[in-house]
């Protein structure tokens, strides 16, 4: 008896606890913006923040030159830190920059007096000598490897000693006035200014990343709308406004159909619209979608298990949502998903067997299982939404699940000289180790049984499956890309001959006649003859079936009625800044929960 | 003198034999252990579970009268999915048992019958073995191992050998001086007939009950693996079944969980009662309770 | 020879063991792990910039030198940096031990108690109908996937009726205490059932030994018995038991850390699993290890002050 009067005691104890800890709440009038993410955030220095996660959470603290139009599309770039677009020389190669005057660096111990200082020219150029340092492989080179004249050769000067010297001047990149900034461009590269508005590209100031070392990750000293004194890998990430953030304002102009709907009602005001962003890092589907039906976080993504739940017709919400103020938010992504053929192995570099199994592959039936039946699937490479996609292109290899498909699909593949899969090895399919890629490489390898080829499936994890398209150990494998810039050549660029692995080509597809359209289109600026070799290529990676296009996703994203100006969109970073609760609607709705 | 020995320890077996037919609940769980057994082989050589992979209806139909467990994602049997797994599972059981036995005996035999220098060593190796966290181990050999199910059957068989291996070595130190043994050895038996003939037989029962728990250990591991993502590839298992039970259960798919839960909780329930009646029928040590 | 002798020889006995230790993380992590410069470098990577890499790492060092290495992070505890987040990975367990121990210590007190206590119970009723009910019982328990607990624990106590924090954490006494109240109940229903099986069977090992046997001859009552002499001396492998699990504590839970959002080890080790991260992993095995060690020998060198007859065996 002792003994249970014991354990209730404790019980109740532990219960009460909870109540009194619980009335441990912020002050109500403090807006604050809870956001889920789903990943562990790596660390917040610029030159490592190669995923979206931490792309987001570095652009909360850091700014760079140029940012996308907030209210936009298609996405349009604007100066930031910049003070207007730059102007560029007659041949295209030279750009010039003024910087924004009094722009100041949060405070921080390693500036004089604890006091931020002002943004100068010499920041960027110190910045961008940092992404391009050997010793300290950021992971953003790549986008400017081989663009700027003398950076390639200082990186490779220095990757044999024992330290970069950034005093030691680039030609290409120089501050020519205390506020001047000067680009010198090897050839023409008309995506560079996308570059500039990658975190990668941010501002960081020499004297906190001298003085703290390899710890200057933890320690995020920007110019940008939100402080965080120091990063602690967690579960949380709660930043505050930046009291002395420079005067910028919510835009007042924009696309049509965004002020339709409602985006422009903050013209104006002063930035940024929260005192508060507290990032909680979700990373179970479950307990990130309870959380915001009790109104934890602002908005979600729709997990794929609870899309049925929430989205019953899949158009409209269910009327639950709608009663408690929730809408929803639909957007296309600039992204694709697809199976590709490792083009080194010979079986491969037959055309016919690749449009077999493409065909044999039902595109519509994966959309169903694995989308939800939201997302688009893929004629070819291209994402809709930007230029050399082609609207109404039908792809002919595409199958849907048809008997006409399959009885084509066989036909080629006794074309190809294997009729009925006969004389083919087994072929394995490799993808990431979670429980819905597995998934869809089970239903890959349903799909090609129907026309007698065997397929193995072999689950990795990330790193591994990374490493195996490297050193190309795979014959076919299931992947994604999402757009680094809303440009197609981010897209084409895969399928580029001399971008094969361990460059961004994977597959190792290498036609002579798409490279030749691929060289030409690469330095020249946005035009209709850029867009038609862009069509071109966009045909080409059709009918030659280089991959088995799977689709292009959308995000379905519920929004609490609170939260005003989001829309989703594929370069969340910087966004936070543009957010506003409406604490009255907020306190009437919770209510309703 | 060594005749009267295998006499008296044939009535131990006898004895055992005896009790342990006479506990009905015990031979109840030896038939399910059976049943799951001959299903296993059955669904290996193909007579039944073979369509699993076949679609049989919509995707994700709830359990209804020809569908008793309903469909999973890909419209496929949870019935026949769950019957598949049991080769899987019993083959992970079994041959996992089987190493850790192998190994365990021969380590343990070895140690505690030569003593010295080889039994310092293997003291020192299994003492180092046990020291590393037993997860961190498992998923060390199957990074290493790559993988599929002879992954699966190593990592879980090279990871739980330490106990059995430490028990065969206390029992083999208490036997190797006894009369009987030394007789042998009177009458010209070398090291090897001692260990095999007449030391090993008095241990047996030790390694019979280790070996049904170990069964059971490693059956439930192996849904450990998969949610690590390190579990089988390509065909069923209870370990994948529940995997994907992590996503379905939103949607409110909770057969395909069910399915894979029944069937491993009545061999698991089996094996322990069962683990248990050979105890109680085995040990000398309960003798005469 | 005598107890102080034994002790030393018990204490020296750690270092080769620990070399042991290392040269198995060493085999399995540095001479078969994949290459780590892929993982770090992301999708762009080029070929002399995993070189350039490789050289930083001291990748391209003898392995005895890298062995050395192994054996003297388990000293120092310096492991470097993590290859996927660059943080200091002794950091990293720093700040993710607390979180596992405020949700592993009460878990583990808590169970341990409950499941001894009814162990004996059970123990004391062997034989019967309960006690076959509550093995029953257990193994049911056990059967039943963990995720399964997890899901609807979180979803029923936590969604539904609104008694807990669905998932997140927070620094600092007793703000964290809302927070684990339903992990800490979940893992204290997964640890019930292998616990009181376990406990059950020590407890009857000394049951049936002869000295019980004599006793019951001399009359002494049953609860006499149970209490004093099978107690008592079931103890000694039930405090081994309890104290060899406690180095492992620290781990914290994989699925629990993950589907709560604790910012623990467990999850700690997870991603690292996930995302290939060796040094993360190396350095919780060694963690774990030394401390496995550590604790195994301060038990025998207690028993053989308390009990010098123990040293003996």
């Amino acid at each position: 008896m002792k003994k249970i009067k014991i354990f209730q005691t404790l019980i109740i104890g532990l219960l009460l606890a909870t109540v009194v800890s619980c009335t441990k709440k912020t002050a109500s009038n403090e807006s604050v913006l809870n956001l889920a993410v789903s990943s562990k955030v790596k660390g917040m220095d610029p030159i490592y923040s190669n995923d979206r996660y931490s792309s987001n959470e570095v652009a909360r603290v850091y700014e760079g030159l140029l940012e996308y139009h907030y209210l936009k599309r298609p996405y349009t770039l604007k100066p930031n830190l910049a003070d207007g677009m730059p102007t560029v020389s007659a041949d295209g190669l030279t750009y010039t920059f003024q910087i924004k005057k009094g722009v100041m660096f949060h405070d921080d111990a390693a500036f004089t007096n604890g006091k931020g200082r002002e943004l100068v020219a010499e920041d960027f150029v110190y910045s961008i000598k940092r992404l391009a340092d050997p010793k300290l492989q950021g992971l953003g080179y790549w986008l400017l490897d081989g663009k700027i004249i003398g950076l390639d050769e200082w990186r490779a000067k220095y990757a044999e000693l024992p330290k970069a010297d950034y005093t030691d001047e680039v030609a290409g990149l120089k501050a020519t006035g205390k506020y001047t900034l000067q680009f010198k461009l090897k050839k023409s590269f008309p995506q560079f200014l996308y570059s500039l508005a990658m975190p990668f590209t941010f501002a960081v100031a020499k004297e906190v990343v001298e003085k703290y070392g390899e710890e200057f990750l933890n320690h995020p000293v920007g110019t940008g709308p939100f402080l965080l004194p120091r990063f602690e890998q967690s579960n949380k990430i709660t930043y505050t406004k930046n009291k002395a953030f420079r005067e910028k304002k919510y835009p007042c102009d924009g696309s049509p159909e965004l002020k339709a709907q409602g985006y422009m009602a903050d013209c104006g005001k002063i930035l940024p619209l929260t005192d508060k962003i507290v990032v909680n890092i979700i990373v179970e589907s479950q307990p990130r979608w309870l959380n915001f039906q009790k109104g934890k976080v602002e908005y979600i993504s729709v997990p794929k298990d609870n899309f049925e739940a929430a989205i019953p017709d899949a158009k409209n919400l269910d009327p639950k949502f709608v009663e408690k103020g929730v809408r929803l938010s639909v957007t296309p992504s600039l992204d694709v998903t697809y199976t590709a053929y490792n083009h080194d192995k010979k079986l491969f570099n037959n055309v016919k067997l690749r449009q077999a199994m493409s065909l044999a592959y039902n595109v519509e039936e994966s959309n169903k299982l694995f989308y939800n039946n939201t997302a688009m699937p893929a004629q070819s490479v291209v994402p809709p939404g930007i230029a050399g996609h082609i609207p109404n292109y039908k792809n002919p290899y595409r199958g849907s699940g048809t008997p006409a498909n399959i009885e084509a699909a066989k036909k080629l593949l006794a074309e190809a000289g294997y009729p009925n899969g006969e004389g083919l090895p087994e072929i394995s399919y490799d993808c990431p180790s979670s429980t819905t890629s597995r998934q869809t490489g089970e239903f890959f390898k349903k799909q090609m049984a129907q026309i007698g080829i065997k397929i193995n499936v072999i689950t990795n994890p990330w790193p591994e499956l990374q490493k195996k398209i490297t050193n190309r150990n795979v014959d076919l494998y299931g992947i994604a890309w999402g757009a680094d810039y809303p440009d197609a050549e981010n897209f084409l660029q895969l399928l580029y001959g001399p971008n094969r692995s361990p460059g961004a080509n994977g597959s190792g597809y290498n036609n002579p006649e798409f490279n030749k359209l691929f060289a030409s289109s690469a330095t020249m600026q946005d035009s209709p003859e850029r867009t038609a070799l862009y069509e071109k290529m966009y045909r080409i990676a059709a009918e030659e079936m280089p991959w088995i296009y799977g689709v292009h996703r959308q995000s379905y994203t519920v929004v609490n009625g609170w939260l005003k100006n989001y829309m989703s969109t594929d370069f969340e970073a910087g966004q936070g800044s543009y957010l506003r609760i409406d604490l009255d609607q907020k306190k009437k709705l919770l209510e309703k929960f | 003198m060594s005749e009267t020995k295998t006499q008296k320890s044939k009535s131990l077996w006898q004895h055992a034999f005896s009790e342990l037919t006479r506990d009905k609940l015990a031979m109840l769980c030896l038939t399910v252990v059976i049943v799951y057994a001959i299903s296993a082989i059955a669904s290996a050589l193909g007579f039944i579970g073979a369509d699993w992979a076949k679609e049989v209806g919509p995707s994700y139909a709830p359990p209804s009268g020809d569908h008793i467990f309903g469909l999973d994602i890909f419209g496929r049997s949870v019935f026949d999915k769950m019957v598949k797994g049991t080769e899987v599972a019993m083959s992970i059981g079994l041959v996992t048992a089987l190493i850790s036995m192998v190994i365990g005996v021969t380590l343990g035999a070895t140690a505690g019958y030569f003593g010295g220098k080889i039994d310092e060593f293997i003291v020192w190796f299994y003492t180092t073995f046990t020291s590393i966290p037993y997860i961190m181990l498992l998923v060390a050999i199957t990074f290493i191992l790559g993988k599929g199910l002879v992954a699966i059957y190593l990592a879980l068989g090279l990871t739980s050998w330490v106990g059995l291996c430490r028990l065969i070595r206390g029992e083999v130190i208490r036997h190797k001086d006894r009369e009987y043994v030394h007789a042998a050895a009177a009458i010209g038996g070398g090291d090897f007939r001692k260990l095999f003939l007449h030391i090993l037989p008095n241990v047996l029962h030790i390694v019979i009950i280790n070996f049904s728990l170990q069964f059971q250990t490693a059956i439930k591991a192996e849904v450990i693996l998969s949610f690590l993502g390190l579990g089988v590839q390509g065909r069923p298992s209870w370990g994948t079944m529940i995997d994907d039970a992590k996503l379905e259960l939103a949607r409110g798919v909770w057969w395909q969980l069910a399915a894979a839960t029944l069937a491993m909780w009545i061999v698991v329930l089996s094996l322990n009662i069962l683990g248990d009646a050979l105890r109680d029928a085995l040990d000398p040590k309960l003798k005469g309770k | 020879m005598n107890i102080w002798a034994y002790i030393i020889r018990r204490l020296l006995y750690v270092i080769p063991v620990l070399l042991g230790v290392c040269l198995i993380i060493f085999v399995l992590f540095n001479l078969v792990s994949p290459d780590p410069t892929l993982i770090m470098l992301g999708k762009h990577a080029s070929v002399s910039q995993m070189e350039d890499l490789r050289r930083e790492l001291g990748l391209d060092r003898p392995w005895f030198l890298q062995y050395l290495d192994v054996v003297k992070s388990a000293f120092t505890f310096d492991f470097g940096r993590s290859w996927s987040t660059k943080q200091e990975i002794i950091e990293m367990i720093k700040a993710g031990a607390i979180p596992s121990l405020t949700l592993s210590i009460p878990a583990f007190v808590i169970s341990t108690f409950l499941s001894i206590s009814i162990s004996l119970f059970v123990a004391f009723f062997r034989g019967t109908i309960l006690d076959r009910t509550i093995v029953f019982l257990c193994v049911t328990m056990m059967s039943i996937s963990s995720l399964a607990y997890i899901l609807f624990g979180q979803w029923f106590f936590a969604f539904k009726l609104g008694l807990f924090e669905i998932s997140g954490y927070e620094f600092g006494f007793p703000y964290f205490i809302p927070y684990v109240i339903l992990p800490v109940l979940i893992w204290v229903m997964l640890g019930i059932g292998p616990d009181v099986r376990f406990y059950r069977t020590i407890i009857l090992d000394e049951i049936y030994q002869d000295y019980v046997r004599t006793a019951r001859a001399k009359g002494l009552s049953e609860n006499k018995i149970m209490f004093k002499h099978v107690l008592k001396n079931a103890m000694i492998p039930i405090i081994t038991y309890v104290i060899i699990q406690i180095p492992f504590l620290i781990l914290g839970a994989l699925l629990l850390e993950t589907f709560f959002s604790i910012p623990g080890l467990g999850g700690i080790v997870l991603s690292a699993i996930n995302s290939s991260d060796f040094p993360v992993v190396k350095a919780m095995t060694i963690l774990i290890s030394v401390a496995y060690i550590i604790f195994s020998v301060l038990t025998d060198v207690m028993y053989t002050l308390v009990d010098p007859r123990v040293r003996l065996k």
